[in-house]
């Protein structure tokens, strides 16, 4: 008998099997996902051989450790 | 609307300004595909230099031709079949230079670790478009997957602008890992359940 799937499940399985056409509103939520990453994600923590800067997180972690 | 859906209404008005010109020129969409390539590997040479910006700017430039020969052969009623074969092929020739463009740079920088990174981005992105192809030789549609085409040049050019191109290599390379994936489970799953009909 099938089990049915719990909602993060479902969520994760339709984020890797991706079914949803562009301009939908899962599209813009998956978009926004990718933007926060690629800016807000620290160069330093990916080793990015030519970014400069910490970008915005590693921004605010500075400020803290102040 | 959508954020996304908003984003390409905008984009469409000087889009639609170049393909009037385009079309009051007549000039022939295998043709701008040719110079979208062309265009595609100076951004290619940017890249591979480090002027990230510039190659920024230059893909905007090529990506616009790329985009607009589809609409300009439909305007001008020279939509053919080679037309479609001629733009898939000289896509995958801008998507790779694009990706040698990185892996030359990141080579000169003694990276052998991004020099992975982007080789790999490259190699599921060009089996992203042959999956497909290959599945629509056997299956009706084969339309699944986040990471396509346009994405990975709007990422590219994200990349560029912004100095954030190895969160973008990773993102293409994560997300075309998936893509292939979700084309071979359709299409799997779309001959099994043909191949179970037949014997029905």
């Amino acid at each position: 008998m099938k089990r049915a799937a719990t909602v993060p499940g479902r969520v994760l399985w339709h984020a890797f099997f991706w079914t949803y056409e562009r301009a939908s509103w899962q599209y813009d939520v998956m978009v926004i996902a990718i933007l926060a990453f690629v800016w807000l994600v620290p160069p330093g923590w990916l080793g990015d051989p030519v970014a400069h800067g910490s970008g915005p997180i590693g921004w605010l972690i500075a400020l803290l450790r102040r | 609307m959508t954020f996304t859906g908003l984003i390409g209404w905008i984009c469409m008005f000087p889009l639609r300004a170049i393909i009037r010109t385009c079309v009051r020129l007549q000039i022939h969409p295998n043709v701008l595909t040719f110079v979208g390539v062309l265009i595609n590997f100076a951004a290619a040479t940017a890249l591979a230099l480090g002027r990230f910006v510039t190659a920024g700017v230059i893909m905007v430039i090529a990506n616009i031709f790329d985009f607009i020969d589809g609409k300009v052969a439909v305007e001008l009623g020279a939509v053919s079949k080679f037309g479609g074969f001629w733009d898939s092929v000289i896509d995958r020739f801008s998507d790779i230079a694009l990706f040698i463009g990185l892996i030359y740079l990141y080579s000169e920088l003694r990276r052998t670790d991004y020099v992975m990174v982007a080789s790999l981005a490259m190699m599921f992105a060009i089996m992203t478009s042959y999956t497909r192809a290959r599945a629509e030789s056997l299956i009706r549609k084969c339309k699944v997957g986040f990471m396509e085409r346009p994405e990975r040049i709007v990422l590219f050019m994200i990349g560029a602008f912004t100095n954030r191109m190895a969160a973008v290599l990773w993102v293409i390379l994560v997300l075309s890992v998936f893509t292939v994936a979700d084309r071979i489970i359709l299409t799997y799953r779309e001959l099994r359940t043909a191949g179970r009909e037949a014997v029905a």
